[in-house]
């Protein structure tokens, strides 16, 4: 049980600064997911934090203590790679005991912990296999099986997900979160996926171009995301510019929309409006919709994904994607009237 | 298993034979010039030389003359003493110099293309260097005289011509070792750093991660690499030619004498001295190589 904080970090390679002045708090047991597109330093962050790098200003504490300088080795800290950094010359006991052979820990203890940590990963009858002899979910576990068996203080992941199908990844996510809650243990793990982030994180720091954009749980990362570009980045789609007005209203390109009750009485301003495609109601008939927030439009065009699809609505000058269960299918071309909630409406002030 | 039909069987049949065809002109070639050359030195050596008028085929008097004298053991021990110091040096140099490439440090990419250069530049003029910076009057020892150290160039050291025979070893090394660098140097970059920083960060210290976790991946690189800078060493002649230190010569440099040597019938002594050299090289590179596949399957590698 360690928590984990980055002070003012900055990370510079040459000219080229990675990371620019990073603050972060990471409780202690909490699973957080550095989550940013590729190059905007999150895997910089993960390996200042477990010590392949150190930082060029600021300080990395673990349980209030300055660790910054704090070798690699004597760090105590777990890395689950990617490509997961298997040993391909050692069998799995030999790949899942070598953190603990060279830290001289007593053969008999090894062999009891070896055991205990195998039948946690269920890897027990793979144990003489090679990495090479294994699937892509196996040598995760190996991984995984590897860094915990040294009790590490802090456990880091470098994109856990990205490399496993679809069916095994629920697998995995699955397996991962039950671990970590079992353990207890601080986690962090680096994606590019927003999804990746939603599905495991407790909080999701979103990095941008080596700044710290969001820091937050992931459901309020999505409906309330404090930016343009944080809002297109989790997936949103319907992002239209609008102007405000003091008793609540955001006029559009298309239509005028009642906001939530949070939103009134702050004054006229310029503000960009969200529209989550999920919570939009896409009704045939105008009858059905209720008076508030609905307006008129024209299927263009449709996505079929199986569980659910996906709507192109022209409404004025203006394409709106409106998600649904797949429970019916809409022809293209046909007269629609959607509806939004008041306070679903995401807003985010035109400095953002 | 079905039985294949007699149609399938026909074109089988004709589908090795075209593979065979294509083949041929390689193994044609194998076979003429290397098989045949080794064939006749063997027929040699065992005494077989109509056109000399030598036709005692087939003994083993040769081997036997050679083998039975003292000369030809110190020659041996030297061969080997030079190929196997020499390969030694040239795999920690370069390996170390491997190691050091797949890191970032200032001037790399011109120290890339500087290390190579020796591979470029034949072993003569390897040799040639060595005798104007190493010798007795060359630019070490005037160096040398000029910064005090020794009051006359004569008084340096004795590095070229001797048995110690670290002129050879010198210029082998030169050339060798960027060699070696340059096979451990890929092998390195298709292992990738991951592994030595996981083995790091599991708490292996770095003579930990480099003879449990990096050696043992780079062990192909290592073996062939090495395979064959020795098995040019211990047939190789200039260097010891040029810079060793005289009787007793290293075989290829004993050889030489006996088919340079105006009794043209020596030249079948020197037949039996190559096929000698061909005989000890071949079994240590075997052993060798049968010591890395028991390593391999120890390991569990297939």
């Amino acid at each position: 049980m360690t928590k984990v904080q980055l002070k003012g970090v900055r990370k510079d390679f040459g000219a080229f600064t990675a990371i620019e002045n990073i603050d972060l708090e990471i409780a202690s047991g909490e699973l957080v997911a550095l989550l940013g597109p590729s190059g905007c330093g999150k895997t910089t962050t993960l390996r200042m934090i477990s010590g392949l790098e150190v930082p060029s200003f600021g300080s990395i504490l673990f349980d209030d203590k300055d660790v910054s300088e704090v070798p690699v080795q004597d760090r105590n800290v777990g890395m689950v790679f990617q490509r997961y950094a298997l040993f391909p010359h050692m069998s799995v006991e030999k790949n899942v005991a070598f953190g603990l052979k060279v830290r001289g820990t007593p053969r008999p203890e090894i062999e009891e912990r070896l055991q205990e940590i195998l039948d946690v990963v269920q890897l027990n009858e793979f144990r003489h296999r090679f990495p090479a002899q294994l699937s892509g979910g196996q040598m995760q576990r190996v991984a995984i099986a590897r860094t915990l068996i040294t009790k590490p203080s802090v456990l880091m992941m470098d994109e856990p997900l990205a490399n496993l199908d679809t069916k095994l990844r629920g697998e995995m996510r699955r397996f991962i979160r039950a671990l970590q809650k079992r353990l207890g243990i601080t986690t962090i793990f680096v994606t590019h996926d927003q999804v990746e982030a939603m599905e495991l994180a407790d909080r999701v720091a979103v990095i941008f171009d080596g700044h710290l954009a969001q820091y937050d749980a992931p459901d309020a990362l999505y409906q309330r995301p404090n930016s343009i570009k944080i809002a297109d980045f989790m997936g949103a789609t319907n992002i239209f510019t609008a102007k405000v007005d003091a008793s609540g209203q955001a006029q559009t390109s298309f239509t005028t929309l009642k906001l939530g009750p949070d939103e009134i009485g702050q004054g006229s301003r310029n503000a960009s409006v969200i529209l989550r495609s999920e919570v939009i109601d896409l009704l045939l008939t105008a009858e059905e919709a209720p008076a508030d927030n609905t307006f008129a439009g024209v299927v263009t065009a449709r996505e079929f994904f199986g569980a659910t699809v996906n709507y192109s609505v022209t409404c004025g000058d203006e394409k709106i994607i409106v998600t649904e269960q797949s429970r019916r299918l809409v022809e293209i071309g046909q007269q629609v009237w959607l509806n939004i909630q008041p306070d679903r409406i995401w807003l985010i002030p035109e400095a953002a | 298993m079905k039985n294949p039909k007699p149609p399938e069987l026909a074109r089988h049949r004709r589908e090795r034979l075209w593979m065979m065809l294509q083949l041929l002109p390689v193994f044609s070639v194998l076979t003429i010039l290397f098989g045949g050359a080794l064939v006749l030195a063997v027929l040699q050596s065992l005494g077989f030389a109509p056109w000399f008028g030598v036709n005692t085929f087939p003994d083993f008097s040769y081997f036997g003359a050679l083998w039975g004298s003292y000369s030809f053991w110190q020659s041996l021990a030297l061969t080997l003493y030079y190929a196997l110091m020499a390969t030694f040096i040239s795999l920690v140099m370069g390996v170390l110099l491997a190691l050091a490439m797949v890191r970032m440090f200032p001037g790399k990419s011109l120290y890339k293309y500087l290390y190579k250069l020796p591979l470029m530049i034949p072993y003569t003029v390897g040799i040639a260097l060595a005798v104007i910076m190493l010798g007795n009057g060359g630019m070490l020892s005037r160096l040398a005289a000029f910064a005090g150290l020794i009051s006359d160039p004569s008084e340096f050291p004795q590095i070229l011509k001797t048995h110690y025979g670290w002129g050879i070893i010198a210029v082998y090394v030169w050339k060798q070792a960027p060699f070696v660098t340059l096979t451990i140097y890929a092998v390195l970059l298709g292992v990738g750093r991951e592994t030595e920083e996981a083995a790091t960060i599991l708490g292996a210290s770095r003579w930990q991660t480099f003879f449990q976790v990096t050696l043992p991946q780079i062990l192909p690189g290592i073996v062939s690499s090495t395979l064959i800078i020795f098995a040019f060493n211990i047939g190789a002649f200039e260097a010891p030619f040029i810079l060793g230190g005289g009787y007793p010569d290293t075989l290829p440099v004993v050889a030489w004498r006996y088919f340079n040597d105006a009794d043209y019938t020596l030249q079948l002594q020197g037949m039996a001295t190559v096929v000698s050299i061909a005989l000890i090289a071949s079994g240590i590179l075997f052993t060798y190589l049968a010591l890395y596949r028991r390593y391999e399957r120890r390991i569990g590698r297939n």
